[in-house]
């Protein structure tokens, strides 16, 4: 490596030394007072939270964690945890506001007393102005199970950065802005609530950048000769995300209740449709199969408890649409 | 960390591989990096040791979509601990920042040709770098090949080593192989033994049509309907139990 990788900074007025931080676009010399604009790769405003956890805080929340939901009722005695350490996972902060006009209708259906149905259409135009927060993990989350923050406050401090191992940023800064773009642009027209939308302008302004240092403690236990992680907020001292062993008991009897509930508003429902009102029978039946849907689901794959954003989550989702409608389809017989 | 001379005074400079701006401990004067026109090396440290990547392994092998007891019935026949290489290019094209991740080397491994850089603690390799006895996968693109084809202008360049755990097992008489990241726990695999849902979904419609006709029974005979009702739940928890259990 030689000098050609590092470059000097002076003012161009005066050639004092200046002092620039990463993000600042402007500044003036301490010297002269000229005003500087820097040019190029300025970088981004970065800030890193001060971990307010310690170690045991971390074990006690997840210990906690493992008494609440449907987990392995013998967690809290066959469960060890094996690691408990620190982390910094950079983010992609970024303020934006969308502003802008969406017009549209929404469609009323009414029955009147002699059994005519009438639709009316209902004209809609909503001002949207809002300020919104996003953030995006700046690097791969591989299985932490963590993609955006939720807390945005914190004590802003430097001096646990040497102590504790801070992940690289690994993506792009601009890719994140456009991330941040899209779910401004999808949060405006959403916060208008037209169903059918026939006209929008809507713009997203981009007000602040930074990328922010979060502490989260991760927390590897062993359960039967499995290891499973999980990971806690080291501000607010919250669970973040994590893995943990189900149980069949659980898994057995969420099954037995959504057969028997979601059976009995079925019959019910059938009932009912050669009764008295079809509609109230259809719903009735569409209500037995929607409980049993998700109680199946639980039983196939109640095994393994995730909480948090993992990736084999999002595809095990994908699939339940699949399978609901496989069983759907197994039960119309 | 890894170390340049200062523009100024030409004093030694600590920086460490995120660092853009730093100030030269002897002169003070601020130092920006430019790391256009050079290739970095960087490798990430393993977390994961060779239990807890087992264990790992007996975790994910525990899956609702994995055949049942692979975790426990899986032998685990080779652990091979190893550095990959994957290539990370910072680049402005237009005007936008893009990162392009291009392979190292070529290999047969699962998930490592969908190609991601794993989270993790990026260090600067060099003679200092402790690689904890891990095989190092060698690159076998060269860096140039790809600079002289890729869009837009430099920011930066570097080959980056990550931490993996290469496991083979055998299950019933195959031999798998799976990919855990030794950074951040995530297990890759291509082909695995799989659990059937069938015996999941004849539990759950054969009870709930169970349920439909004695619902529609009971209108007509109240006792008889209760009856079997009751019969029913004792009946599809016990095999519910079992199917959750061994199958």
């Amino acid at each position: 490596m030689s000098g050609q990788l590092s470059v000097g900074l002076n003012c161009p007025s005066c050639g004092g030394a200046i002092s620039v931080s990463e993000g600042e676009s402007s500044l003036n010399c301490r010297y002269c007072g000229s005003t500087l604009y820097i040019e190029g790769d300025n970088g981004v405003n970065t800030v890193a939270f001060k971990n307010k956890l310690d170690r045991d805080a971390a074990i006690k929340a997840t210990k906690a964690w493992w008494r609440k939901g449907f987990k392995a009722r013998d967690l809290k005695s066959a469960g060890a945890i094996t690691e408990v350490y620190p982390i910094y996972l950079p983010f992609w902060s970024i303020g934006t506001r969308v502003a802008g006009w969406v017009c549209g209708y929404e469609e009323k259906t009414t029955t009147d007393s002699k059994g005519n149905t009438r639709t009316e259409r209902e004209y809609k135009e909503e001002m949207v102005l809002m300020d919104l927060s996003f953030s995006e993990i700046a690097c791969d989350p591989g299985d932490l199970g963590i993609r955006s923050l939720r807390n945005f406050n914190g004590e802003a401090s430097f001096e646990d950065m040497d102590m504790i191992p801070s992940f690289e940023s690994t993506t792009s800064r601009d890719d994140a802005m456009a991330h941040a773009r899209a779910d401004a642009m999808a949060r405006g027209r959403a916060s208008a609530r037209i169903p059918n939308i026939t006209f929008e302008s809507l713009h997203v302004l981009v007000r602040k950048l930074s990328m922010i240092y979060y502490p989260v403690w991760v927390a590897r236990y062993t359960y039967q000769d499995r290891m499973y992680i999980a990971t806690v907020d080291g501000v607010t001292g919250q669970m973040l995300s994590g893995r943990a062993p189900g149980d069949p008991l659980y898994q057995s009897l969420a099954v037995t209740a959504g057969t028997s509930l979601g059976g009995l508003a079925a019959a019910g429902g059938i009932i009912a449709a050669f009764t008295f009102q079809s509609e109230i029978g259809i719903a009735g039946v569409i209500l037995g199969l929607i409980v049993l849907g998700g109680t199946y689901w639980f039983f196939r794959h109640g095994s393994e408890i995730i909480e948090g954003d993992f990736a084999d989550r999002k595809q095990l989702a994908s699939l339940k649409k699949g399978q609901l409608g496989s069983l759907l389809g197994g039960a119309r017989i | 960390m890894a170390e340049i001379k200062c523009p100024k005074c030409a004093g030694p400079v600590q920086f460490d591989a995120g660092t853009k701006f730093t100030k030269c401990s002897y002169c003070s004067s601020q130092i920006y990096i430019d790391r256009s026109g050079a290739g970095f090396y960087y490798a990430i440290p393993f977390t994961l040791s060779e239990s807890d990547a087992v264990g790992t392994f007996k975790r994910w092998a525990g899956g609702s979509t994995k055949a049942k007891d692979l975790d426990r019935l899986a032998q685990v026949t080779k652990v091979t601990k190893k550095y990959f290489p994957v290539y990370m290019f910072r680049r402005d094209v237009d005007g936008r920042e893009e990162v392009l991740l291009e392979p190292a080397g070529s290999t047969i491994l699962p998930g490592l040709h969908r190609l991601k850089l794993p989270g993790g603690d990026l260090q600067i390799f060099d003679a200092q770098f402790n690689t904890s006895g891990a095989e190092m996968v060698q690159p076998d693109i060269a860096m140039t090949h790809y600079l002289s084809s890729l869009p837009g202008k430099a920011k930066e360049q570097s080959l980056v080593y990550f931490p993996i755990w290469e496991l083979e097992y055998r299950f019933k008489g195959t031999d798998y192989q799976v990919v855990v990241d030794a950074s951040s726990s995530e297990v890759f695999a291509s082909v695995f033994p799989t659990r059937s849902s069938l015996a999941y979904l004849a539990v759950s419609t054969a009870g709930f049509i169970a349920f439909v006709a004695e619902g529609l029974l009971a209108t007509v005979n109240l006792y008889a309907g209760a009856a079997l009702m009751a019969i029913t739940v004792a009946a599809v928890f016990a095999s519910s139990l079992y199917v959750a259990r061994r199958l």
